[in-house]
């Protein structure tokens, strides 16, 4: 019942992907739990205009090291992409279910970060559509170990998909909001297994703040204790 | 070593922290060494708060506006209550409402079960518009309101204010004169955020609470002047992060410390507080903590260290 105990750990890289920023933890046999769980990150010492942590799923994440994809927002991600140390806590909330047979991974933007982790777990069965905004941002879809389609704005990554529809695979998703409404009724529409990961403004991570209410079975819930991992038809209104 | 044992109105604490109400969600992360549990404000009818975003950061803190989301009285009492009296720490329920009669009937209902050991009333959330603080930011209503509420328990009413008035010592007389046992002080202070790249306000209520360090300085006067202005036992919290806030905070005037914010952070905090309270008090010459509660009222104290760049 007790959240995991926060724990400092040291940046063993920094490296960047393009557009986005790959931070590597080391991590000495740490829980890293599963993928689309979370941890809630912050830089030591914390800048002073970030307070709070930061919510990130782990790109990939063994014994040895636990890798984030950062995209640079603010100053605690900044803070992050510059630290020497961490300070994390998790694996926090409810992550993917991974189901038998092959795996669709479909990603818009930095919510591609979460996919090479499951592309690691399912190897030899997954395809990825990923979707950016830029070209720089896109190149981040060389870490997923999969057979991917990448897309470019003005085509969002919901047209490959709905090409592909009807596909004897489950759906892992993740992205921005309006995108995973688009890939929950697509697969919806086409009868498809299919887990979201959504993403919400966090305090805690941990149930106690009530900050990243998100409609999810038709009510304001917290994200951090029904997901961020959710069953599709759980955000279909 | 000193004893950090501690009396709240009658409540025997382990020591003299506990969360504040809206900070923890213990059924989902635990108690985290806390001496007793305060619940997130429970209305007459379910509430499913406000519209997202509800949190902003801000410089040394965050702004708030979850709007009181909670289950309603009904299901609290059904469902959350038992589960949280098999938690093993004193239970405070913090009630929050829209009339006078709204919190008379709750406290009656909560204060007839034996799983509550103290009732806190919200009269001070700043993310609903009407009720609660429009309550607790006018004496008379406030007196009237703890008086109504006394004749309906016996079990201590804490009053849980909020600094967003011009003089908050003075609710605080109100309060005491109605019939509290105790306050809570301080709630969030009322404020807001901006969005950078909409220029509109960022949180789906509008405004919002302040908490953090950033209301420290402002808790701390809060209670100072209220512990002057009516002598109660006083709940104090804003901007609580370590041992040393807490120390200052009994001084001001506070028997008991809240956490919050800085739980957000860590939920290792409140334990971490605990193991370095003793060695802070012992530092200071105290044998408990209630020997410094207030202290920065008397004009005799005489520190036991050395103060670092006092001018000493």
């Amino acid at each position: 019942m007790q959240p995991a105990e926060r724990r400092r750990v040291a940046v063993a890289r920094v490296e960047p992907v393009g557009a986005y920023t790959l931070l590597v933890l080391r991590n000495d046999g740490g829980d890293v739990g599963r993928p689309g769980q979370f941890f809630m990150l912050q830089a030591v010492p914390e800048p002073a205009a970030a307070y709070l942590p930061r919510a990130l799923s782990a790109a990939w994440a063994d014994e040895h090291e636990l890798a984030f994809l950062v995209e640079e927002r603010g100053a605690g991600t900044r803070a992050l992409a510059t630290a020497g140390e961490v300070e994390v806590l998790g694996p926090l909330g409810q992550g993917f279910r991974l189901d038998e047979g092959p795996a669709l991974l479909v990603g818009g933007g930095i919510g591609a970060a979460i996919l090479p982790w499951l592309a690691r777990l399912m190897p030899g069965r997954c395809n990825a559509l990923v979707g950016f905004r830029e070209e720089a941002q896109a190149v981040c879809a060389a870490l997923i170990d999969a057979d991917t389609e990448v897309v470019l704005e003005p085509v969002l990554v919901t047209r490959p998909l709905a090409e592909r529809l009807p596909v004897a695979a489950s759906v892992y998703a993740c992205g921005p909001g309006p995108m995973l409404q688009a890939v929950a009724a697509l697969c919806a529409e086409h009868d498809v297994p299919c887990q979201l990961a959504m993403e919400a403004a966090m305090a805690c991570g941990f149930g106690a703040c009530y900050g990243c209410a998100v409609e999810i079975d038709g009510e304001w819930k917290r994200l951090c204790v029904e997901g961020p991992v959710l069953e599709a038809e759980r955000i279909l209104a | 070593m000193p004893d950090l044992r501690t009396e709240l109105c009658g409540l025997e604490l382990a020591h003299p922290l506990v969360n504040g109400s809206g900070t923890l969600d213990a059924l989902v992360a635990g108690t985290l060494g806390l001496s007793a549990f305060v619940t997130k404000t429970v209305t007459p009818q379910p509430r499913a708060g406000n519209p997202p975003q509800r949190i902003a950061e801000t410089p040394a803190g965050m702004v708030n506006s979850i709007g009181l989301a909670n289950p309603g009285i009904d299901r609290f009492c059904e469902h959350h209550l038992p589960r949280l009296a098999e938690l093993g720490v004193p239970l405070v329920v913090s009630l929050g409402g829209w009339s006078r009669e709204e919190y008379a009937l709750a406290v009656r209902r909560v204060g007839a079960l034996p799983q509550v050991a103290a009732i806190e009333l919200n009269v001070s959330c700043p993310n609903v518009d009407t009720g609660c603080i429009s309550i607790g930011t006018d004496h008379a209503e406030t007196r009237a309101l703890l008086e109504r509420c006394r004749a309906e328990t016996d079990l201590p009413l804490l009053a849980k204010l909020s600094p967003s008035v011009a003089d908050v010592s003075s609710i605080a007389l109100a309060a005491a004169e109605g019939g509290a046992a105790g306050l809570v002080l301080i709630n969030t202070v009322r404020g807001m955020a901006i969005d950078r790249d909409t220029l509109r306000p960022l949180l789906g209520g509008g405004g919002g609470g302040l908490s953090g360090p950033a209301v420290k300085p402002v808790a701390l006067h809060a209670i100072y002047h209220s512990h002057a202005a009516t002598g109660l036992p006083i709940v104090g919290m804003g901007g609580v992060a370590g041992a040393q806030d807490c120390i200052e905070f009994l001084a001001a005037g506070a028997t008991v410390v809240g956490v919050g914010t800085a739980l957000f952070r860590d939920p290792g905090l409140p334990a971490r507080i605990v193991a370095e309270l003793p060695a802070l008090l012992a530092a200071g010459g105290f044998d408990t903590p209630g020997q410094v509660v207030g202290i920065a009222h008397r004009r005799d104290h005489e520190p036991q260290v050395e103060l670092e760049g006092a001018g000493r």
